[in-house]
C-alpha cells in the first residue's frame, strides 16, 4: 500500500442471529479516491456501511482513521470524523422544508441555544441544490411535495453541505434519471478533486466501471477482492466475483419476449386518465399476455401513473378491466376487478414489515382464507408455501418476519401477494429497485412466464435495461403525457431517451 | 465547497431555461399564505365563537370577563406550551396533572416549613425538572413508550404527593405558620395584577408563550425538536442526539407543569394531593391538538397552541355565561375537541390531494 489510507477496516466481524453479516472483513480507503463496493444483496455491503456510520458496532476487529485506531461507537463519532452517509432508504424529515432538510446537519451542529439565521442558511441551501442541478426547487417548499428522486438529491445535498472527508453513497441513484445521475457523477468527481474520499455502493456495474478508481467486491459477508479499475477490469469479471462463478454476459438478462406474442384480448383500457398537475389525458390499451413497459424521466408523470390507475389518487377519466368500469379513488374496486399492484416503495407501501411471510402472502385476499370469520391457518400455510416455492423465495420458514428478508426475497413475497388474488392485470412500479442481479433475473423470468400464461403486465420502471430487455411494447412518458410508443426492434435506449426528453410543445410542432 | 456552483454539463432539455420564471411564479402572495396557514382555521373558529357569545350574552365582551378568561386559561396555557415541545418531538406526557399537584403542594409545604420564597419556588421548579428528566430518560434510554411511561409516573407522582401531604390539604396562611410578608408576595404571583389590570397569571402565560416561541422557532434546539419528531432516523443521521432533545422537551414540560401548579396554589392558597390537577392532562393535550399539533410528532406551532388554549378557555367561559349546566359543559368540551380535530384533518386531506 504505497498511498496513504485515510480509513482502514481491519478484520471486522459482525454476526446477527443466524447470519454472519461481516466475516473478518479488511479494506482500506485512500484519500481522494472513488472506491466502489459491489456485491449482491446480503453480501454485507449495508452492514459494512452501517459500521462506518456508527449505527452498528462490530463484534471484533478495528477501524483506523489516519492510521490511528478509532472505535466508531455512535453516529456522532462517525460524523465528527467527517464521515457522511447517504443511505439508500431516504432519511429525511417530511415535516420540514427542502432547505431545512439540506441544512439538518448544519443546524444539528449549532449550540442548542443559538439563533437560526434562516435567510443566510436559505441561500446556503439554495447553493447546495444548485450544485446538484435543482434550480427549479425553492428551498422553502415542503419536502413532502417532492418526488422520491428529488428527495434523494436533497439527501445528497445535505451530506455535502457540511465538512466532509469521506462520503458514503449507498445506491445513490436508484431513483434518479440518467440526467440526474450524470449530474451526481459530476458532483462526485468534483468532490474527489477536492480530496474527498467517496465510497460508492452500487448495483449498477456499468456505472461503477465508469466512475470508480478502485472496486471492491463482497460476497456472503466476506471481502472477495479489491481491483484497480482499468482496462483489465470488465463487467463479466465483476459479475464473476460477485456471484462466485462465471456466466456469459448475455446471461444477465433473459432474451426479450416475442414482440408479437400478444394478440389476445384487451385486458385493461385506460381512457383520458388525468391527475391535475401530474398526468394529462393518458389513453392506452393493455393486452393479455404482453408486458407493457412505461419509461420516462422522474418528473414525466410516470411515477404517478400507477397510483392513479390503482385509485390511490383523485383522478378523472375512465379505466375498464374486463368490461368493468373502475370506481375512481377506490383501490378495493380495482382489486375486485382483477388488478394487482406492486408499488415502488417496498418498505413503506409494499410489505407489512411487522408480519411474517405467510401473513404477507395472503394479506390481499384475506376473505378467501377465513371461514365464519376465523382464519383457516392450514389453508394459509399451504397457499403461502405454494407461492414461495413457485417464486423460489429463499426463506427460513413461513413464520419468518418479512423485515428480516433481503430486498429480492421481500419483492418476491410482494409479488406472491399480488398473485394470490388471481389477477388479470398485474401492475408493477419499479419491480426490481434495490435488489441484486441474481434476484432481478429471477423476477424477470417469473414475469415472463406469467405473461406467457396470458396475464397482462404493466411495468413502470426507471431502469432502462429492464424496460428495453423485458417489454414487448414500451410507452414513453414526458411532460405529463404519453410522448410515444415503441415496439420490437424499435425499443432502444436512444429512441426512449429522445422521446423522454421531448416536451409537449415540441411534439405539437 | 462553495465554488463551482454549477458543475453540471450543458443540458439538452428544455427544463432549465424556464426555471427562473418558474421560481418567480412559485412566490405565494401574503394573503394566500395567510389563508393557507394551518392556524387560520382555528382562528376563524375562535372569532365565530366570540361573535356568537358577544351577541347571545351580555357580559362576554366586557373587559372584566375577557381578563377573567385570560386568567383562567393561563395555567392551562403554560402547560400547553410545554406539551407542544413534547408532542412535536414525537412523545406525549400524561403525568402533567400530577406534576402540577406535586410541584404546587411541594412548594407550599416548603413555605410552611419556613423556607424563603425564592428558594422554595426554585425548589418547586426543580421538582418539575426532575420529574421531566425521569419521564424523558424512561421514554428514551429506558425504551418504555412515553404513553406508558408517563401513565405510570402519573400514578407514581400523585401517590408521592399523597404520601408527602398525608392526604391532608395544604393551606398557606398565617395561621399555619407562613410569614405574612412572604405570604403577600406569594399571593401576588397568583392573585395580583400588573399595572393594576393584567392578572399576573396571564403575565406568566404571555412570557412563557413568548419564550417558547423564541425557543421553538428561532433556535437550533427548536429546530432539533421538529427534526426528531419528523424522522428520528434522519435526525440521527444528521448528528442530532435524539434522546437529549427529547429529554430536554420533557424537562421543559415538567418545569412548566410545576410552575402552573405553584401559580395555582398562589391563586387559591389551598390544595389537596387527591384533587389538585386531576385530569388536567386531557385539557392540556386537547388544547395542543386543537391548536394543530400532530400526535405523531413533527408538526405544531406556539401560535396554534395559544389559539387552541383560547378556544378551550372561551368555550368553557361561554358555556358558563350561557348558563349551561357543568355536566353538559363536559359533554360540549369533549365534542368540540373531536370536531375541531376532525375538521382540521379533513381540510388537510383535501388540500394535499
Amino acid at each position: 500500500m504505497s498511498e496513504t489510507s485515510i480509513l482502514e477496516v481491519r478484520n471486522v466481524t459482525r454476526t446477527f442471529p443466524g447470519v454472519m453479516a461481516l466475516d473478518n472483513v479488511s479494506i482500506d480507503f485512500r484519500a481522494g479516491e472513488i472506491h466502489a463496493i459491489i456485491g449482491e444483496n446480503g453480501a454485507g455491503k449495508s452492514t459494512m456501511m452501517n459500521v462506518l456510520a456508527g449505527e452498528i458496532s462490530p463484534d471484533s476487529g478495528t477501524i483506523l482513521v489516519d492510521g490511528r485506531e478509532m472505535p466508531i461507537t455512535s453516529p456522532r463519532v462517525s460524523q465528527k470524523l467527517g464521515i457522511k452517509v447517504v443511505f439508500q432508504e431516504l432519511s429525511l424529515c417530511q415535516n420540514l422544508s427542502v432547505g431545512e432538510n439540506v441544512l439538518l446537519g448544519a443546524f444539528a451542529a449549532q449550540p442548542a441555544i443559538s439563533y437560526l439565521n434562516r435567510t443566510r442558511s436559505g441561500r446556503m441551501a439554495a447553493d447546495m441544490l444548485a450544485r446538484l442541478g435543482m434550480y427549479d426547487v425553492q428551498t422553502d417548499t415542503p419536502l413532502a411535495g417532492l418526488t422520491v428522486a428529488k428527495q434523494q438529491l436533497v439527501e445528497i445535498a445535505r451530506a455535502i453541505s457540511q465538512e466532509v472527508r469521506i462520503l458514503i453513497l449507498d445506491e445513490p441513484n436508484s431513483a434518479l434519471s440518467p440526467r440526474e445521475t450524470g449530474r451526481l457523477f459530476d458532483v462526485v468527481r468534483n468532490l474527489k478533486s477536492q480530496g474527498v474520499t467517496i465510497i460508492y455502493v452500487s448495483h449498477h456495474l456499468e456505472e461503477v466501471l465508469v466512475l470508480a478508481d478502485r472496486i471492491s467486491v463482497m460476497r456472503d459477508g466476506r471481502m472477495i477482492t479489491t481491483l484497480e479499475n482499468g482496462p483489465g477490469v470488465s463487467l463479466e469479471r465483476l459479475v464473476a466475483h460477485m456471484i462466485g462463478r462465471s456466466i456469459n454476459a448475455s446471461g444477465q438478462y433473459a432474451l426479450r419476449s416475442d414482440a408479437n406474442a400478444h394478440k389476445g384480448n384487451i385486458a385493461m383500457e385506460v381512457r383520458e386518465l388525468s391527475v391535475p398537475s401530474h398526468i394529462r389525458k393518458i389513453s392506452f390499451q393493455l393486452w393479455q399476455g404482453e408486458i407493457l413497459g412505461v419509461a420516462g424521466l422522474p418528473d414525466s408523470g410516470k411515477d404517478v401513473l400507477a397510483d392513479a390507475i390503482f385509485g390511490l389518487l383523485v383522478r378523472s377519466g375512465e379505466i375498464e378491466i374486463g368490461g368493468i368500469r373502475l370506481a375512481p379513488h377506490r383501490p378495493s374496486h380495482a382489486i375486485a376487478a382483477g388488478m394487482s399492484f406492486v408499488p415502488a416503495d417496498r418498505r413503506g407501501a409494499g410489505v407489512l414489515l411487522s408480519m411474517n411471510v405467510a401473513e404477507n402472502v395472503i394479506s390481499s385476499a384475506l376473505e378467501r382464507f377465513t371461514r365464519a370469520g376465523f382464519l383457516r391457518l392450514g389453508l394459509i400455510r399451504g397457499t403461502a408455501q405454494q407461492y414461495v416455492d413457485k417464486l423460489d423465495a429463499r426463506i427460513a420458514s413461513l413464520g419468518q418476519k418479512i423485515a428480516t428478508l433481503s430486498g429480492g426475497n421481500q419483492q418476491k413475497i410482494i409479488l406472491a401477494r399480488g398473485l394470490v388474488t388471481g389477477p388479470r392485470v398485474l401492475m408493477l412500479h419499479e419491480p426490481t429497485r434495490g435488489i441484486d442481479v441474481g434476484a432481478k433475473v429471477e423476477i424477470y423470468d417469473i414475469l415472463k412466464s406469467l405473461a406467457a400464461d396470458g396475464m397482462a403486465i404493466l411495468m413502470i420502471s426507471s431502469e432502462l435495461p429492464e424496460i428495453i430487455l423485458h417489454s414487448s411494447r414500451v410507452m414513453v412518458m414526458a411532460d405529463k403525457i404519453i410522448m410515444g410508443q415503441l415496439r420490437g426492434s424499435k425499443i432502444t435506449e436512444e429512441a426512449i431517451m429522445s422521446l423522454a426528453t421531448r416536451s409537449d410543445r415540441e411534439r405539437a410542432a | 465547497m462553495k465554488s463551482n456552483a454549477n458543475t453540471g454539463s450543458a443540458s439538452k432539455t428544455l427544463a432549465e431555461p424556464q426555471s427562473a420564471d418558474r421560481a418567480k411564479r412559485f412566490r405565494i402572495p401574503l394573503i394566500a399564505r395567510l389563508l393557507g396557514a394551518k392556524e387560520t382555521g382555528i382562528f376563524l373558529a375562535l372569532i365565530i365563537m366570540g361573535l356568537f357569545l358577544a351577541v347571545s350574552t351580555e357580559n362576554f365582551l366586557s373587559s372584566t370577563n375577557l381578563l377573567n378568561v385570560g386568567r383562567q386559561i393561563s395555567l392551562l396555557g403554560i402547560m400547553a406550551i410545554g406539551m407542544a415541545f413534547v408532542m412535536i418531538s414525537g412523545e406525549i406526557d400524561l403525568s402533567v396533572g400530577s406534576t402540577y399537584a406535586l410541584g404546587g403542594l411541594g412548594t407550599g409545604m416548603l413555605i410552611l416549613m419556613g423556607w424563603w420564597l425564592v428558594p422554595a419556588l426554585l425548589m418547586g421548579l426543580v421538582f418539575g425538572a426532575v420529574i421531566g428528566l425521569i419521564n424523558g430518560v424512561l421514554s428514551t434510554y429506558g425504551r418504555v413508550p412515553s404513553l406508558i411511561a408517563t401513565l405510570g409516573t402519573l400514578s407514581v407522582i400523585r401517590g408521592t404527593a399523597l404520601i408527602m401531604t398525608g392526604g391532608q390539604p395544604v393551606t398557606i396562611n398565617a395561621r399555619n405558620g407562613a410569614d405574612p410578608n412572604l405570604l403577600a408576595a406569594f399571593e401576588y404571583l397568583g392573585q395580583g395584577y400588573l399595572f393594576g389590570v393584567i392578572p399576573m397569571q396571564l403575565v406568566f402565560f404571555v412570557a412563557v408563550a413568548a419564550l417558547g416561541w423564541l425557543l421553538l422557532s428561532r433556535t437550533a434546539f427548536g429546530f432539533r425538536v421538529f427534526a426528531v419528531g419528523g424522522s428520528a432516523k434522519a435526525a440521527r443521521v444528521s448528528g442530532i442526539h435524539v434522546p437529549t432533545v427529547k429529554i430536554w422537551a420533557f424537562v421543559i414540560m415538567g418545569v412548566l407543569s410545576s410552575l402552573a401548579g405553584i401559580l395555582s396554589l398562589a391563586f387559591m392558597p389551598s390544595g389537596q394531593a387527591g384533587r389538585t390537577g386531576l385530569g388536567l392532562e386531557l385539557d392540556v393535550i386537547a388544547a395542543v391538538v386543537v391548536g394543530g399539533a400532530s400526535l405523531t410528532g413533527g408538526v405544531g406551532t406556539i401560535l396554534g397552541v395559544v389559539l387552541g388554549v383560547l378556544i378551550i378557555g372561551v368555550l368553557r367561559n361561554g358555556l358558563v355565561l350561557l348558563g349551561i349546566s357543568p355536566f353538559t359543559q363536559e359533554v360540549m368540551v369533549g365534542l368540540v375537541i373531536i370536531v375541531a380535530v376532525a375538521i382540521d384533518k379533513w381540510s388537510t386531506k383535501s388540500r394535499s390531494a
